[in-house]
């Protein structure tokens, strides 16, 4: 073995130009597929989160019926004390709700809305925290104020500091009213958000309702929740309730996230099946030219695997030195664009897909790994023709020729 | 135990150019006994290649059979083929054809390699080839840094390291200059000599015919003459 892997490393420096011409062209073209996966997988995670925190978390549990009929109707009690069963280490926060929909009035206008009672302690798991307020935050779950979106405060045509009214229907039945003031008008990214939700004190809303039951609770985790299989352990405590994981909630960005991971393979393959061209052909005139010398190694007794496995190390040591250089590539790719990708100033195509304004580009090793496994493999199955080639070389006639 | 290294009979082989048939051998019977230094002359076209390609199992006979050290090779395999060429034959070619990247030393390893030779004994067995044919200090330099006659003692180290129980050379010294034929040849006919080697070579130099043991005369595909020079 070691002498096949030294004649092909030595044939591959006898032909250094066109050989140096072929890594070039795999490194850039692993340095665009790992380069452009950092991209995709921001985008992916961008829009993943967007979707988490849109009040979803990783987890949520719901009353049966609730998604069908969002009412306080659909509500249950919460254990007194009660705390997700979830590592603390893989747990960002969790945070209990009441939400239903309500009317909103102002002196001129009126509009439908969710009505959100929260704990705003517990809610660094929602975007409601991270979004930047004109005016005051709620401070507590007893804040009688409410915190409204600017784009609904637009539509309502009233501003901080101001009166507005809610109805909705109560936990029996009858409608419920009451006056609130404006603590603060937040700005999300994505209008539909401002337009959305009207946040109050959870305890206020409970009151206006009637019920000290919450229609929600959701977790989030540090991470995402692939396969950690903890939505068997709410279900298991939740017994009569629904657990919803973050795709059933958002089935739109769930196939989205899908749609990337695909991204990423179609990426892949368009890029280096057209390389894989160039390897065959360069790998076929590598064994062209050297027609007479494998016919005399066959003459010589030389078996038909060991002419293959000339031609593959050959192809996967070309192979593996364009990815190795492709890759320092890609990761200097990424590490030039890791403070992100201004979109501004397709804000209206961001909003819609709902994703941020600045692209943050994700690196995740295991992107890279499957990157250069794929391409070895793909470096070994484009040197198989070539090898059948090479073993198709008849002794005599090459030592005749 | 038969003293025979190749043994053909009824050998026939028949090439299609341009749809014509060739005639290359009319059932040729052929024998070689043990430590014979044999040449097969005869104009072109009169068979001496296609005997020795076929005797070294790189072509097949159409009819007739053929035995290398008491091994038919009518019914091999062509991987099986090439395991008795790597095993018991040498092969020596008129144009050296050795690998352009490896040093005279890896070229001669090479084929131990093939035979799954320990590394420590493919080295010491192929430098003692190469010191043998007097190369043991150009054991580093590649073919395109030899000579002519050196690349063919490469050559020839290579052939006999796996020591074989015969050596077939095509025309071995057809591109080499009168001086380094005769060291050639004085390389062969010592191999003979000393080692009881085998040996059955193609030409039509009358210089390597006078260094053989026996001289194999084909004319159109059959033997001619067929003589056994007397000791010197």
């Amino acid at each position: 073995m070691k002498l096949i892997f030294q004649l092909s490393l030595r044939n591959i420096i006898r032909y250094k130009r066109r050989n140096a011409m072929l890594f070039m062209a795999i490194a850039v073209a692993v340095a665009c597929v790992a380069g452009m996966n950092t991209i995709i997988r921001g985008l992916q995670y961008d829009m993943m989160d967007a979707a988490v925190e849109n009040l979803s978390g990783h987890y949520k549990v719901h009353a049966p019926g609730y998604l069908d009929d969002p009412s306080i109707e659909h509500s249950f009690r919460l254990p007194t004390g009660y705390v997700p069963d979830v590592p603390e280490e893989s747990l960002m926060g969790w945070a209990p709700r009441v939400r239903v929909p309500g009317v909103i009035m102002s002196e001129r206008e009126t509009r439908g809305v969710q009505l959100v009672g929260i704990n705003p302690g517990s809610e660094g798991i929602s975007f409601i925290t991270n979004v930047a307020i004109e005016g005051e935050a709620l401070t507590g779950p007893d804040d009688q104020r409410m915190l409204l979106g600017k784009e609904l405060a637009e539509q309502l045509e009233t501003s901080v500091g101001r009166r507005i009214v809610i109805i909705s229907q109560g936990a029996d039945g009858k409608n419920r009213e009451r006056g609130y003031r404006i603590a603060g008008l937040f700005d999300a990214d994505g209008t539909a958000l401002e337009k959305a939700y009207a946040f109050t004190g959870i305890t206020v809303l409970q009151q206006l309702l009637g019920s000290e039951t919450v229609t929600e609770v959701s977790v989030r985790l540090v991470d995402e929740p692939q396969a950690s299989g903890l939505k068997e352990t709410f279900t298991h405590y939740f017994a009569d309730l629904r657990v919803f994981d973050w795709q059933e909630l958002n089935p739109q960005a769930a196939a989205m996230f899908l749609f990337a991971d695909g991204a990423i393979y179609i990426w892949f393959l368009l890029m280096m099946s057209a390389l894989t061209f160039g390897l065959i052909n360069t790998l076929i005139a590598s064994v062209m030219e050297r027609v007479r010398e494998l016919g005399m190694l066959r003459a010589l007794g030389m078996p038909k695997y060991n002419v293959v496995l000339q031609v593959v190390v050959e192809s996967s040591i070309i192979m593996a030195i364009g990815v190795a250089i492709g890759l320092l590539l890609g990761y200097f790719m990424y590490l030039s664009i890791a403070d992100g990708i201004d979109l501004s100033s397709y804000a209206s195509s961001t909003d819609l897909m709902g994703i941020s304004n600045v692209l943050m580009p994700r690196f995740l090793a295991g992107d890279f790994t499957e990157v250069a496994v794929m391409s070895l493999s793909l470096g070994v199955l484009a040197s198989l023709y070539p090898a059948w080639r090479a073993v198709k070389i008849k002794p005599l006639d090459a030592i005749r020729n | 135990m038969s003293s025979l290294v190749v043994t053909c009979r009824g050998v026939t082989r028949t090439y299609q150019q341009d749809a014509v048939p060739v005639h290359a051998l009319r059932g040729v019977d052929f024998d070689v006994s043990v430590g014979e230094f044999v040449s097969l002359s005869g104009p072109s076209g009169s068979g001496k290649s296609t005997l020795l390609n076929v005797v070294g199992g790189l072509d097949r006979a159409d009819q007739g059979s053929v035995l290398v050290d008491g091994t038919a090779l009518e019914g091999l395999s062509e991987s099986k083929l090439a395991e008795l060429r790597l095993n018991k034959i040498g092969f020596v070619f008129q144009a050296y054809n050795l690998i352009p990247v490896l040093s005279a030393l890896e070229n001669v390893e090479f084929i131990l390699q093939l035979q799954n030779v320990a590394a420590k004994e493919r080295r010491t067995r192929a430098e003692e080839a190469l010191v043998s044919l007097g190369l043991g200090d150009m054991q580093d330099r590649r073919p395109g840094e030899l000579s002519g006659g050196q690349q063919q003692r490469v050559a020839i180290a290579r052939a006999i390291v796996t020591r074989p129980v015969l050596l077939l050379a095509d025309e071995p010294t057809a591109n080499l200059d009168s001086t380094t034929t005769e060291e050639l040849l004085a390389v062969l006919k010592q191999l003979n000599k000393q080692s009881g080697m085998t040996i059955v070579t193609a030409t039509h130099d009358p210089l390597v015919m006078s260094y053989t043991t026996r001289q194999v005369k084909l004319r159109d595909g059959a033997i001619e003459h067929d003589e056994t020079a007397l000791p010197a």
